[in-house]
């Protein structure tokens, strides 16, 4: 066998905790069944400090919105609902989750609805003064017309522009910096009807500010979407209206993979694979979206860049720090100096190090005779850790039932197979090293899963088990938990409210 | 030497040999091959002529566009090269990394795309990145484009077994060197160079340097990016190394500063990895009384690169971490040397003072023409402290408001101007920020 290739995952203080006390994880799962998901509020409420401290190093002032759709927990919501209000919010895209984060304790002023909204949607967030970021003129239209239909009182709205490639110099010379097209939002060359309905519709929306959301992990391409919506919003003003917020949206990424060397070693490995130049390292040689044509390889890989080196709040300093293109001042002074609010509505890096999903192993056996690779068949399936769906490579944590005997550790390449009965119910299609090969019983603990991987396509499939979640907390020596459920920032987990 | 086109003077580089006193080699000849000297700066002279030449020549001024991706020195000689014929010249890129390139090639009158970063919330299914997005534009059947295609197209590496392959041999006497070294871009250079070497002599060892996993050297690629070239094939070189930004940065350091060579980064580790791969070779030579010879390629110059120098290492620049100079001011001393003001007497003094003072706002102009306080003047922060380093700007008998966003730089010019003699500069405490939370005007122009 070759070297291992190792994907081993960043593991920050809380959460290497818990991933210490085997016990503890090993009694969760017999009691609770496998799939099972840990989660760790106080972790949350870090973040959203440390993202705090960007702004307060820019002096910026603002709200940090958790993207809803990173997790469905509800001790999350609720730990981050108990936080500052001035500084905190929940950005929510469905009426589900609306309702969710005001039955959390998040009242209707702390929250912005995005995405895609139905009537009902908007009604309710009309109805609890919730802030509505706009996608298209039609959008204000319709919501303008529920506001004077149903006699709700004046909302906030902000309104989310897109299309943001724009040539700079005139007469052919010039650079365009081109940028990933996307379903949401009006184009910034469209915005003049959006702002003539904005005027129009004085009377039953208020314009607090404009949005945008790019789905890439260049921060160029963001500060110069940062610098042309503070354009923007002067000409607003030069028109008479008074916005004065800039919601910059998600994406500052996570970091999975602890070491850049693995993740280089790694993908460098993938390359030479698809080249055929080395064994496959994936389930029937996929490639991650490469291709080998005549010796050269084509494709992008679809990978989420597992390792990075600034994510999350670093990645908004590094964003707020950069000079922007026209104004030539960094993002953070152009934001001060306009005196616009900030914010921001970070999902998976919000979450980041919160909390790994539980699977059992149910059975181990060889691929087939000689390849000494084996068929690792856990009680947990692809939907209940998208990890290949979100294309985020990163090894689990092998948590044996008992102490390993001597002569166990010897290191082994698995396919992780989950427990639907198709073909391609793969955990994850990359073959994974473990330091020793598993035995039916052990654990293996998906660390740092909560942003999109842990729930975000569970479902009942072949009448499997949805995973349950829990609430953790470590008090003196011990860990103590709660049902997702049943977690209130105010009780300490595992007692009951009516003590306090 | 006179030409009737610049065009002429592309090719027949010197050869120079580098001093053995700079790369200690006991036993073996090292030569540059000066590619630098090109007219338009560059190796890529040779290639970017070679392959768009004919389309150049048939294009009678019409609106055809040549586009290439190139991030660099072949944009730069493809787009002169335009000019020339009156075609238009797009470089679609992402690795525009280098701003001073960036701003050569629009001065030339280049177009330039960069494509976008990868996405956060991947689709796996989605495999269609942009550069196969561009290639497909590309081959639209009612496409204008014309592409010259430098990562697959074998004039590219023809350009070099023409020229720079039998130029190297003739000013070795008819012979090859027994190393060629040059680091791989495109792999045009080394795939035609190393051919004709071969053909000299099928001894001849070749080594391609390529940039260190995690690094990056503008203008050649790394260990992995190469397998994404067309012309690159594992079998021309005897050896791949690959080097890090910093080895390129002390290379071309000791070309310039003791060779006289003002050499880019690439021609940097060029020499540097030649030197590090042959000293062992050299030590085996030793008393056995035989000489080698050894190539190398420099393949640019060094202007372009000042900002990637001063990125990584601006002590070379002879910078340090900045002072501040006319604001030497620490913020503690700020806090207890400046006069601070709330924005409620701020307000009383600025219409009621006798006399009233001039309001310096701070910020950047364009914040300042949105909104400012009525009647103030903008002098932008880099600019005020400009004008503290030639004196006090402002009379004594004029009284100085400063206000800035929150408040915090304008403490530290009130201290400085105090520091100068001044007797009543004020920061507005809390800045435009607290003065518009109270409810205060601000004004527009
Ligand atoms: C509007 C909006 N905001 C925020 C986010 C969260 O982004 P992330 O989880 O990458 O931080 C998303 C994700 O798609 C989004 O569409």
């Amino acid at each position: 066998m070759d070297a291992p290739l190792y994907l081993r995952p960043r593991v920050d203080p809380p959460l290497a905790a818990l991933l210490s006390d085997r016990p503890f994880l090993h009694s969760l799962v017999d009691v609770l069944g496998s799939p099972l998901n840990v989660l760790l509020p106080d972790a949350v409420a870090e973040n959203v400090a440390r993202f705090r401290a960007v702004y307060g190093r820019h002096h910026l002032t603002g709200r940090v919105y958790f993207a809803h759709k990173a997790n469905r927990s509800s001790a999350l919501l609720r730990r981050l609902a108990a936080e500052d209000p001035a500084a905190v919010g929940v950005d929510v895209a469905s009426v589900d989750e609306l309702r969710h984060a005001l039955g959390c304790g998040f009242t209707g002023d702390r929250i912005m609805a995005t995405g895609p909204k139905d009537a009902a949607f908007l009604w309710l967030a009309a109805r609890v003064g919730a802030t509505v970021s706009l996608d298209s003129p039609g959008e204000l239209e319709r919501l303008s017309g529920l506001l004077r239909a149903h006699g709700l009182g004046r909302i906030a709205v902000l309104v989310r522009l897109s299309g943001f490639e724009y040539t700079s110099g005139p007469g052919g010379a010039g650079t365009r910096l081109l940028s990933r097209r996307s379903r949401f939002g009006t184009p910034l060359r469209d915005t003049d009807a959006l702002l003539s309905a904005l005027e129009r519709n004085a009377e039953t929306v208020e314009f607090v500010g404009a949005a945008y959301h790019l789905d890439t992990t260049g921060v160029e391409e963001k500060a110069r979407a940062l610098e042309q919506c503070v354009l923007f919003m002067d000409e607003c003003r030069a028109r008479g209206l008074a916005p004065r917020a800039l919601d910059i949206g998600g994406g500052f990424g996570v970091g999975y993979v602890a070491e850049a060397e693995e993740w280089g070693r790694w993908t460098t490995a993938l390359t030479e694979a698809v080249l055929g130049v080395r064994p496959p390292l994936t389930w029937r040689g996929h490639g991650y979206g490469l291709r080998n044509e005549g010796g050269t390889v084509r494709g992008a890989a679809a990978l989420y860049p597992a390792y990075r080196p600034t994510a999350g709040p670093g990645y908004l300093d590094e964003l707020l720090s950069l000079p922007a293109p026209v104004l030539g001042r960094p993002p953070a002074s152009l934001l001060l100096e306009h005196l616009h609010d900030l914010h921001i509505e970070p999902g998976r890096s919000l979450v980041d190090q919160c909390g790994l999903s539980l699977a059992r192993v149910l059975d181990v056996r060889p691929v087939d005779t000689g390849s000494g690779q084996y068929l690792v068949q856990l009680a947990m399936n692809a939907g209940d850790m998208s990890l290949e769906e979100h294309g985020v490579l990163v090894d689990p944590v092998l948590l044996p039932r008992g102490e390993a005997a001597p002569g166990d550790g010897e290191p082994v390449g698995v396919y992780l197979a989950g427990n639907l009965c198709l073909e391609g119910d793969l955990i994850t299609r990359r073959l994974v090293f473990l330091p020793r090969l598993p035995r039916a019983g052990d654990l293996l603990a998906f660390v740092n899963t909560v942003g999109y991987a842990m729930d975000f396509r569970a479902h009942h499939a072949q009448r499997q088990p949805v995973a349950r979640t829990v609430a953790v907390e470590r008090r003196g020596e011990s860990w103590h938990w709660c049902p997702d459920e049943d977690y209130w920032p105010i009780t300490p987990v595992g007692e009951q409210s009516d003590e306090v | 030497m006179r030409y009737d086109s610049i065009t002429e003077a592309i090719g027949n580089t010197p050869l120079v040999r580098i001093d053995p006193a700079v790369h200690g080699l006991r036993n073996i000849d090292l030569y540059a091959k000066l590619e630098m000297l090109n007219p338009f700066g560059s190796v890529k002279d040779r290639p970017a002529w070679h392959m768009a030449r004919s389309h150049l020549e048939a294009a009678t001024g019409g609106d055809g566009t040549l586009v290439e991706l190139s991030s660099g020195n072949t944009a730069k000689a493809l787009a002169l090269l335009a000019g020339m014929h009156g075609v238009r010249f797009k470089s679609v890129t992402n690795r525009m990394r280098v701003p001073e390139i960036k701003e050569l090639l629009l001065l030339i009158g280049a177009e330039i795309e960069e494509l976008p970063g990868r996405s956060e919330c991947l689709d796996p299914t989605d495999t269609d990145d942009p550069l196969t997005h561009f290639h497909r534009a590309l081959s639209d059947p009612g496409s204008t484009y014309l592409h010259t295609d430098q990562y697959f197209n074998p004039r590219n590496v023809e350009a070099h077994a023409e020229g720079t392959g039998p130029e190297i041999v003739k000013d070795l006497d008819g012979r090859a060197p027994d190393w060629f070294i040059a680091c791989v871009g495109t792999a045009g250079s080394s795939t035609g160079v190393a051919k004709v070497l071969r053909e000299h002599d099928p001894r001849v060892r070749v080594l391609g340097l390529v940039a260190h996993k995690s690094d990056f050297i503008p203008g050649i690629r790394t260990i992995d990016e190469v397998h994404e070239v067309g012309l690159f094939d594992p079998a021309t070189y005897d050896t791949i190394e690959s080097v890090t930004s910093d080895e390129a940065i002390d290379g071309m350091i000791t070309l310039i500063r003791r060779c006289g060579l003002l050499s880019g980064p690439t021609g940097g580790a060029a020499y540097q990895g030649t030197v590090r791969q042959l000293r062992y070779a050299d030590g085996e030579l030793d008393g056995t009384g035989q000489r080698r010879t050894a190539v190398f390629i420099v393949c640019d110059r060094a202007e372009s690169y000042l900002g990637y120098v001063r990125q990584r290492r601006p002590e070379l620049l002879g910078r340090t971490a900045q002072e501040r100079s006319a604001t030497a001011v620490t913020d503690a001393e700020a806090r207890a040397e400046a006069r601070v003001i709330g924005v409620d007497d701020a307000r009383r003094w600025s219409a009621e003072g006798d006399p009233r003072p001039l309001v310096v706002d701070l910020r950047s102009p364009h914040a300042y023409a949105a909104l400012h306080i009525e009647g103030s003047v903008n002098i932008v922060d880099e600019v005020f402290e400009d004008l503290l380093r030639g004196g006090l700007p402002f009379s004594k008998r004029t009284p100085v408001l400063l206000a800035c966003p929150v408040g915090e730089k304008s403490l530290r010019y009130a201290a400085a101007l105090k520091r100068m003699g001044h007797p009543d500069a004020r920061s507005l405490d809390g800045g435009i920020i607290a003065w518009r939370d109270a409810g205060a005007p601000l004004v527009r122009e």
